[in-house]
């Protein structure tokens, strides 16, 4: 073969390749850039909603939240980014406190979003919630056994208990808050309980740990509760259910994905109108039926499907404390060897 | 002469530092402030991550060596029957995503998979934690990253002197003996070449590891990041990574020893028939080996898309897979025109330390997990727009980050190690005496590289070529954070997807990169074959 030919054509191609991509999009002024690390085919439905009622453009970038966070930072004053959208309240903590987000307290969002699900100096807002609680096994567990995630360490669960690794946002979080409501010491405790407990290696997934109690390997779980509404959705006769946990007490740990406007938005007023476009009853009423999660928006009822597992207490520690105690959680858990 | 040679190293050397760039971003990080957390990190997380990481690579270590080589040797220097179409597919599991192999054969052997149901329903068998202890992940990597070894064998043990082989049959020796007194040690640089590959690759894994929730040291380089926000320590930690794999290339070096191979002739008659059961027993084992590592999990994603096919596919895949190829084509391009022009023969590499290591630094990003290789480039550009500000300039940052050069520039970064040794395996072979007597012939150096050099290293250029388009096809985190808007890749639909528990979507975009893996080996094996006609 004539490899110089071959060579000389590669290189001619990739030059003009490279050089005629690298030019920076450059957006028209009335739209907005949101990078998300909520995955794209949960955000696109909203952002097409938006235009359609608004006609204002929505460019995004999907990518992880702390990726994204590093990018923002390192872009400063002239990101594109009008909008950070994430998941899990540390991390929208975490972004606050690198400086990446502007004030924004309207009377829409305030009225629209309860305080403990935005943050104190209106940094970022809450925009759906997502419940994290016990799922049991109906063919082998009792309900009346089930109390509290701090129950779950007691000798009664030994080898009976699966749950999700350490590393994943969701268990952090719910960790942190352990910490918040009882202090280290006594967390400590409780994540030893729940290590000592253990059937099985954490899991990856939700969903895994669901598969693991439906097979038999254990019987008690955490999970959020949006996965368990896609398992029973595929499988209604599995033989699951869910159980509100720490009812008589702090109530259900929840956890929010979110968003804020960022600092140096160029579009600022643009981004704004989004976050409040989000927050309203239409935006809200999509954001439960995409991903079974709970609306923010409390004035609106959840899905259908969701409405069905009752009503519950939720915890109302200001999520802000999930990120602020949460590489305690993480230096906890790895001390104790939860992996 | 000296004159030419200092041209010729500085051109080099800039050449190599720049792919070399995330190392030193990754390297400096010693200079910033010391780090609260390493007492907690050393006390608490890295004594068992480093014995984990240390079975783990032993474990993959001997298990991708082992079935490498066997499986290389049996297709060069074995006629059995279904030979000829099993030697092309044991290299198809290298089209899939490490992770979506892990996450197969996780849904199918783990505890709620329906191997086990069976086991516990049908033969009675106690049901067991698959991701306890380390060797079902070894396994794992075994199946997925064995193409690497028989790739880079198979192409060593097709250019050994039959005369030698025959020559140990004349005297007797038995199959096995030939292979491992002649066959193995001719094919040693080979065989190490695609270990350091694996080797490196298991030490960047993210993907694998996390779903059989199995700490390594990347573990620890996560945490840092994403757990205690510590981008410092992420990338000290990510420098030790780096040194691991400097030595690893070291023992490497070792083990081909001063020993060099020249070898003309190509492999065309098997030495070796091997017929009746022998025979179907060879078929039967490699055929396993392809079941296990391709076909079967090809037919779970099969089923699994079937399902969703309607509800997953959209115009939206036009768009994402012409966004792969470009990526693909484009960065294999690159990569091995660099790699060729470091991997070159000539007078003034010989001898001189200073361009043998700026070469050997360019090439170890690829033992770089591929997000700490990326945020590593974003700073490196943060930290020459702040030069350039001190300067008086303005920040470079917007125009580079989110900019497609960028992103290939990390392709390149992070896969020069593949391109560079599958390559410089072959300048290795150029005997000098061809060199000799082009220069006794007064040929130029364009000429000699044009018309001996370039000829001679094609099989190799085009095994990096490869090799370095599947691996950016697979390639996520690097992708996933540096790609312009409207830039997705098959892999992040994968991930996304697969991320939010939608296997059966995922497996969609997942079979299409297969699909398009397999057809860059089809491009490969047509090229190969030409090139191994007229060479």
């Amino acid at each position: 073969m004539n490899i110089k030919k071959w060579i000389s054509s590669a290189i001619m191609l990739s030059v003009a390749l490279v050089s005629s991509m690298s030019a920076v999009q450059a957006a028209s002024d009335d739209s907005i850039t949101v990078y998300s690390a909520r995955k794209e085919h949960l955000i696109k439905p909203l952002f097409q909603a938006f235009t359609q009622d608004t006609g204002i453009k929505v460019d995004y970038l999907t990518g992880k939240g702390g990726a994204l966070i590093e990018r923002l930072k390192l872009e400063g004053a002239n990101t594109p980014a009008d909008m950070f959208m994430t998941v899990d309240a540390g991390n929208l903590w975490y972004a606050g406190s690198q400086d990446l987000f502007q004030s924004v307290q309207t009377d829409i969002l305030k009225s629209n979003i309860p305080a403990y699900l935005r943050d104190p100096q209106g940094l970022w807002t809450g925009l759906s919630v997502r419940a994290r609680t016990i799922v049991y096994s109906t063919d082998r567990v009792n309900p009346n056994e089930l109390s509290s995630y701090e129950n779950l360490a007691s000798e009664k669960w030994n080898g009976h208990l699966c749950l999700r690794t350490s590393k994943k946002v969701y268990t952090k979080s719910l960790v942190a808050s352990v910490i918040y409501h009882h202090g280290k010491e006594k967390a400590g405790d409780i994540v030893n309980g729940w290590v000592n407990n253990l059937s099985a290696t954490p899991n990856a997934k939700d969903s895994h740990v669901m598969n693991a109690i439906l097979a038999g390997q254990c019987d008690v779980g955490l999970v959020n509760t949006y996965y368990f509404g896609r398992l029973i959705e595929k499988n209604p006769e599995a033989p699951l259910k869910l159980f509100w946990a720490n009812q008589d007490t702090t109530g259900v740990h929840v956890n929010v994905s979110g968003a804020g406007v960022t600092k140096h938005a160029s579009n600022a007023a643009g981004a704004i109108q989004l976050l409040e476009w989000l927050s309203s009853a239409k935006a809200q009423a999509i954001y439960g039926s995409l991903n079974k999660e709970y609306p923010a928006n409390q004035n609106i009822a959840a899905d259908e499907v969701v409405s069905t597992w009752g009503s519950f207490k939720q915890d109302n520690m200001n999520l802000s404390q999930a990120g602020i105690l949460q590489s305690e959680a993480v230096k906890l858990m790895q001390i104790k060897g939860y992996r | 002469m000296k004159k030419y040679c200092l041209s010729s190293k500085i051109w080099i050397s800039l050449l190599a530092l720049l792919v070399a760039m995330p190392i030193f971003v990754v390297a400096f990080s010693w200079l910033l402030p010391e780090h609260e957390l390493w007492a907690h990190f050393s006390q608490n997380l890295l004594p068992n991550l480093i014995s984990s990481t240390v079975i783990l690579l032993f474990g993959v270590g001997v298990g991708v060596t082992l079935l490498g080589t066997v499986l290389a040797y049996l297709v060069v220097m074995v006629e059995f029957p279904g030979r000829k179409w099993l030697e092309w597919a044991l290299f198809l599991p290298f089209a899939v995503p490490a992770y979506v192999l892990a996450f197969v054969y996780l849904g199918v052997f783990d505890y709620s998979g329906y191997v086990q149901v069976w086991m516990r329903e049908v033969l009675g068998l106690p049901g067991f934690d698959i991701r306890a202890g380390s060797w079902a992940i070894i396994l794992t990597f075994v199946l997925v990253f064995y193409p690497y070894v028989y790739m880079m064998t198979r192409a060593s043990f097709k250019r050994q002197k039959i005369s030698m082989i025959e020559a140990g049959k004349l005297l007797g020796a038995s199959p096995i003996r030939v292979f491992f007194k002649i066959s193995l040690p001719l094919a040693r640089p080979a065989v190490a070449a695609g270990l350091l590959v694996t080797l490196m690759e298991t030490l960047a894994d993210f993907g694998v590891v996390s779903l059989f929730n199995y700490d390594t040291f990347t573990t620890a380089i996560y945490s840092a990041w994403g757990d205690f926000r510590s981008i410092e320590v992420a990338a000290q930690l990510a420098s030790l990574l780096v040194l691991v794999a400097f030595f690893l290339i070291y023992f490497e070096k070792k083990a081909r020893g001063q020993a060099k191979y020249y070898s003309a002739d190509v492999v065309n008659k098997k030495p070796y028939q091997a017929t009746g059961t022998i025979g179907w027993l060879i078929s039967l084992f490699v055929l396993s080996v392809f079941m296990f590592s391709f076909a079967l999990p090809m037919l779970q994603l099969v089923v699994w898309g079937w399902a969703s096919v309607g509800e997953e596919w959209s115009s939206k895949y036009f768009d994402l897979i012409t966004s792969t190829s470009i990526l693909t084509i484009s960065a294999a391009l690159i990569t091995v025109v660099i790699a060729t022009v470091l991997a070159l023969p000539g007078r003034c590499k010989q001898g001189s330390i200073w361009l043998k290591s700026v070469i050997r630094l360019a090439t170890l990003g690829y033992a770089l997990p591929g997000s700490v290789m990326a945020v590593g480039l974003l700073y490196g550009i943060n930290q020459i727009s702040e030069v350039n500000i001190h300067w008086g300039g303005e920040s470079i940052n917007h125009l580079i980050f989110g900019s497609i050069a960028l992103l290939i520039f990390s392709y390149v970064s992070r896969f020069m190690a593949i391109a560079y040794s599958s390559i410089e395996a072959s300048a290795q072979q150029i005997k000098p005496v061809f060199t000799q007597s082009a220069r006794l012939l007064g040929a130029s150096r364009l000429r000699l590289i044009w018309q001996v050099y370039l000829p001679m290293m094609t099989p190799g250029i085009l095994a990096g070529g490869l090799l370095v388009a599947v691996d950016v096809m697979k390639e996520l985190p690097a992708t996933y954070l540096l790609r312009p808007f409207g830039w997705d890749t098959l892999a992040i639909q994968v991930y996304e997807l697969s991320a939010e528990g939608l296997f059966e979507r995922a497996a969609i975009p997942a079979l299409i990169m297969v699909l398009f893996g397999a057809i860059l080996m089809g491009v490969f094996q047509y090229l190969d074959k030409k090139s191994s006609k007229t060479s």
